[in-house]
């Protein structure tokens, strides 16, 4: 007897057990009284044991009977749950998420991330990777992440995106620079170390060109993978650093000063595959969003297309 | 290190000698590099033009909306605009005035000197007191005179040989004395004049400020200001060896400033993009250190 008709007769068998009457569990189980018998004695036949007492006007549960409705009622509830744990699997309430996080989203996020999911997600495992967001949108293409923290600018139309994200960022200044806000253009003279361009190619020139346009064109600049380094590049003189606003310098002897009107900021955003907005990642992108502020809708300032964009007036 | 000295370095590193002039429109504050020495216009010639044509359709001289017919054969040649057609064209004065501008049509451009003289574009930079400045040639007579030096039938036959630096050295069209020519520190000065409204009403200099926006080349000044918020405008002027570009940059804060540069590259390629490019980074040094105030 195959698995699944093993587990229809034991249905059978617990109709008839609760009900001790081949006609009303015939009934319940919307099915005719013969083939019911038939069945039974079909299920007695596999197990080789004799489950009922077929007297003339009762039918009673042998001791064998008895034994296995405890097995069967434990077999079946197994079953039922397994049809549970599907369901949610299916659904993506339950088993892994494969999240990708940037390297340097500050370290109170990404705690805040992994405990929150856990309340909120009990039944699903998070699986975090530390990528960049080239290495992410290699993994979310082959599928071997479900969902993402991205860093703006990035280009994938295939991935569906959550609320655009802002961290502002600072100006690492070397021991005895004077404190207060700064100005990019305050900082002509200065090299600047920033994270390498492989890493984000479309950002890092981005940046820089953000530089440029508030008159911080840098001399040097020197491409940093780890904060160690960075720092080191800071803290001996001549060169300043990004960092984020919101994170604590990293040095007793450098300090991390605002910019006027926060004119760098990362831009981030939780993405998914299109199509693949599951429970699980729903609630990550909503941790996430809780965790980091808003882009604000900045007004626009008035932009000037250059007849080398050959589309506009 | 001084700015003069850092845009100086600029220019030697891309294989140029430059000469620049950089001044706040608004203000008189400058960024000087041989901003005196007497510089070959090449097409930037054709901004003096823009402006005698503006002029004399205010004094009702010329008619700007009136049409003008340019034929194939009798036209100056050019790689661009009405130079580079197959048939016979014909289009009002200000279009001239937009081809002229925009792709730095010979053909249109020398049809325009031929509306208002030389002796209306020469008063154009004396009523500025603008002693260098002197138009002397229209595109035709420029070509006409490399031809000349280098002893050759024709500009089909020119065209290989101006790349040779034994050839360059004959040509007459590379030495300021003997063609149309000004200082950086001149052309700062009559675009400055421009943007102030000061060289024809209000309007006429509003319809040129925006003649010399709708340039097409991305690749000399305005590569020094990848902006989306910024304007750039501007004329250039290419002969071998020489690459120019005189403009004015405007930020949303309200700055603007006039830049002149003049260049003249080691290498004798038609094609370096780098000595091109050097154009707009000089000039970014320059209104940064204007700007940085």
């Amino acid at each position: 007897m195959l698995f699944v008709d093993l587990v229809r007769h034991l249905r059978y068998f617990l109709a008839v057990a609760e009900e001790l009457h081949f006609g009303r569990a015939a009934r319940r189980l919307h099915m005719s009284q013969p083939p019911l018998s038939q069945r039974i004695q079909r299920l007695e036949h596999e197990l080789g044991v004799r489950l009922f007492d077929r007297a003339a006007r009762q039918v009673r549960l042998t001791d064998a009977g008895a034994a296995l409705l405890v097995e069967a009622r434990e077999v079946l509830g197994r079953v039922d749950h397994l049809h549970t744990v599907a369901d949610r699997l299916r659904r993506g309430e339950a088993g892994v998420l494969r999240g990708g996080m940037l390297p340097d989203l500050p370290g109170d996020v990404v705690a805040s991330l992994v405990s929150e999911f856990r309340d909120r997600c009990p039944d699903v495992r998070l699986t975090l990777r530390e990528l960049t967001t080239a290495e992410q949108l290699r993994a979310l293409a082959d599928r071997t992440l479900d969902v993402g923290v991205l860093r703006h600018p990035f280009d994938a139309p295939w991935l569906d995106q959550g609320e655009v994200l802002s961290q502002p960022l600072g100006v690492l200044c070397p021991p005895g620079w004077p404190p207060g806000p700064l100005r990019l253009a305050d900082l002509a003279g200065q090299e600047l170390v920033i994270f390498p361009r492989t890493t984000a190619p479309a950002l890092h020139d981005e940046l820089l060109s953000t530089c440029a346009r508030h008159g911080f064109t840098p001399r040097v600049v020197h491409e940093a993978a780890t904060p160690g380094f960075a720092l080191g590049l800071v803290l001996a003189g001549g060169a300043v650093a990004l960092h984020h606003l919101d994170s604590p310098a990293p040095h007793p002897d450098v300090r991390c000063l605002p910019l006027v009107g926060a004119p760098l900021a990362w831009r981030t955003s939780p993405v998914w595959p299109r199509g693949k907005h599951t429970p699980a990642v729903a609630a990550f992108a909503e941790i996430l969003t809780a965790r980091l502020t808003p882009a604000e809708l900045a007004p626009r300032p008035p932009l000037h297309p250059r007849p080398t964009t050959e589309y506009l007036p | 290190m001084t700015i003069e000295k850092r845009v100086a370095e600029c220019f030697a590193d891309a294989g140029v000698t430059g000469w620049l002039h950089a001044r706040e429109i608004d203000g008189a504050r400058e960024v000087a590099v041989g901003a005196d020495t007497p510089v070959v216009l090449a097409s930037v010639f054709k901004l003096p033009l823009l402006v005698a044509v503006f002029r004399a359709a205010e004094t009702g001289e010329v008619d700007p909306a009136g049409r003008v017919t340019l034929d194939p054969g009798e036209r100056s040649g050019g790689p661009t605009g009405i130079g580079a057609m197959f048939d016979q064209v014909s289009m009002s004065v200000r279009d001239l005035a937009l081809l002229a501008m925009s792709v730095s049509d010979n053909a249109a451009a020398d049809a325009l000197v031929d509306l208002v003289g030389f002796e209306a574009i020469n008063h154009v930079t004396e009523s500025l007191g603008l002693t260098t400045t002197c138009v002397v040639q229209r595109s035709r007579e420029l070509t006409e005179s490399m031809v000349r030096d280098a002893g050759v039938a024709d500009a089909a036959e020119l065209a290989p040989l101006l790349t040779d630096r034994r050839v360059l050295r004959t040509l007459s069209a590379l030495r300021p004395e003997s063609t149309n020519r000004s200082t950086p520190r001149e052309m700062t000065a009559l675009l400055t004049a421009l943007w102030r409204d000061k060289v024809a009403s209000p309007e006429s200099c509003a319809a040129m400020r925006r003649l010399l926006g709708l340039q097409v080349w991305p690749h000399r000044l305005a590569s020094g200001f990848p902006f989306d918020d910024v304007r750039v405008a501007g004329k250039t002027g290419t002969l071998p060896t020489l690459r120019n570009e005189v403009g004015v940059v405007e930020y949303p804060d309200g700055g603007r400033y006039a830049v002149a540069a003049f260049t003249s590259s080691v290498r004798t390629s038609f094609t370096l993009p780098a000595a091109d490019a050097v154009i707009g980074t000089a000039a970014r040094l320059a209104v940064d250190h204007l700007r940085a105030g």
